[in-house]
């Protein structure tokens, strides 16, 4: 369910904050469109430390793997990406249906290099957010439906006091591929 | 430039005293070491930042390898090189990718250009996917193999005619993974390998009076582990004093390739603070009062 106890201008703020301290850079330069990679100069393993803390702060499991990634756990090896290291036609077509807002950046041919460049930080608040709507109607220990917020940015239950158990990053983005592949049947 | 930290957990434990004499002994005798380059690759940060800073605080002059030209790891190993610098060493930081020859070729040429010599090679720089062996798609294998064996074969290739001309050091940067199995951690295949690239070097390079060893860490709570424990929540269970510090790596990592490990070849030494003699009474089950 659409979670309303953190407003979204809290998630982007606590975004942020990781980027900054993940990366180790002014806050000041963080803008909601700036690339992580080409903007802020992230690497791989900066990536993975924001996400540690974003889990941390918010309770959640961001998805270790990306779309490409479990794109081609799901429709086979080079479904996504070809042999020469290219982003395939129908794998541009489902980047382009998550990613509408920037959906004309992806085009296949593209280089699989140049896909983690256009993560931004809108990207990873949205990603959030995403999260934090899987929100269960009940609490998993004592069926109450009794939400509240720790700590500004930690739902738990208010019978209980059981952390709100979110869907993982992971599994939100396999139930979203196979949805769109039942719709769309692109592969 | 010699300070004593105390432990963490109890602020004056034999182990940070220990530590302390340790650079007491290293500073004194740091005749060694003084002049001497060191080249530690993907020292920019974790274990690889603390070995570069233990060589300066020994007496070397350091060259910090980080991987790429600009981003994040750029500016940590400029940061790795200002704390050198602190150290009264002179410090060198080169951008390579290591699974690249021409681009290891290039790295050795800078430290030629820089210093004209090269006494220490420490192979740390690794990458890998966090996924089981079975989920491996090819090109992940290719990185796999290319990063973290072929790139630290590349790096002895290139380094050998100066390690050969100063009677060099190499030391390779394992973990536990070599030799047990962890989920999610294909890397420790390729530790593995490289375990016995060092067995093998340490007899093929010993004529040229080059001596390679390794230094297997346990769970080091470096950026790494950030990622591993996403995969393995139980390593959040495993004690802190299971956990080892970069800094007792390191201080491992100088000693073998100071004079004092003169007899030790192709080994590689496991420095873990005993976490893999539990490997029968797991370190994160609690023991029972009964």
């Amino acid at each position: 369910m659409k979670q309303n106890l953190i407003p979204e201008q809290r998630v982007m703020e606590e975004v942020k904050k990781a980027i900054a301290e993940g990366i180790d850079i002014d806050p000041a330069r963080i803008k909601p469109e700036s690339s992580l990679m080409k903007d802020l100069g992230a690497e791989s393993l900066d990536f993975l430390d924001i996400n540690y803390r974003l889990e941390q702060t918010f309770g959640i499991k961001m998805a270790r793997r990306s779309v490409i990634d479990h794109i081609e756990e799901l429709f086979g090896e080079e479904s996504a990406i070809d042999s020469e290291g290219k982003l395939t036609g129908k794998a541009a077509e489902v980047l382009a249906i998550r990613y509408d807002g920037s959906g004309d950046q992806i085009r296949p041919g593209m280089d699989m290099d140049e896909l983690p460049v256009m993560v931004t930080v809108t990207s990873i608040a949205e990603g959030v957010a995403n999260l934090l709507d899987t929100l269960p109607g009940n609490c998993v220990n004592c069926r109450a439906q009794n939400w509240k917020l720790e700590e500004e940015t930690r739902i738990t239950c208010g019978s209980c006091g059981e952390p709100a158990a979110f869907t993982s990053g992971d599994d939100l983005i396999e139930d979203w591929l196979k949805q769109t592949q039942e719709n769309k049947k692109i592969f | 430039m010699l300070e004593y930290f105390p432990c963490g957990r109890c602020g004056a434990c034999r182990e940070s005293l220990n530590a302390f004499y340790w650079k007491v002994f290293l500073v004194a005798g740091n005749i060694f070491f003084t002049d001497k380059v060191a080249l530690v690759t993907g020292s920019s940060r974790g274990i690889g930042r603390a070995v570069a800073l233990a060589f300066a605080e020994a007496g070397a002059d350091v060259v910090v390898n980080h991987s790429k030209a600009e981003g994040s790891s750029k500016r940590k190993a400029e940061d790795v090189c200002r704390e050198i610098a602190d150290l009264g060493r002179k410090a060198l930081a080169v951008p390579a990718d290591i699974a690249s020859k021409s681009s290891v070729g290039e790295m050795i040429e800078a430290v030629l250009g820089w210093r004209g010599r090269l006494d220490f090679l420490v192979l740390n720089a690794a990458r890998a996917p966090f996924k089981p062996i079975e989920k491996l798609l090819e090109r992940e294998i290719r990185q796999l193999v290319e990063i973290n064996y072929m790139g630290n074969i590349f790096c002895i290739q290139k380094a050998l005619p100066l390690l050969e001309a100063a009677g060099g050091r190499i030391v390779f940067i394992s973990s536990l993974g070599s030799r047990f199995y962890n989920p999610a951690y294909p890397l420790g295949s390729m530790k593995a390998a490289m375990e016995a690239v060092v067995r093998d070097c340490a007899e093929s390079l010993a004529e040229k009076g080059v001596y390679a060893n390794g230094v297997c860490g346990g769970v080091v709570k470096t950026d790494s582990f950030k990622t591993l424990r996403q995969h393995m929540e139980e390593l959040e269970n495993i004690p802190d004093e299971l956990c080892v510090s970069p800094e007792a790596l390191a201080d491992v990592v100088v000693f073998l390739c100071s004079p004092a490990a003169r007899g030790i070849r192709g080994q590689t030494v496991v420095v873990d603070n005993g976490l893999s003699n539990r490997l029968y009474r797991p370190a994160w089950v609690k023991k029972s009062k009964s």
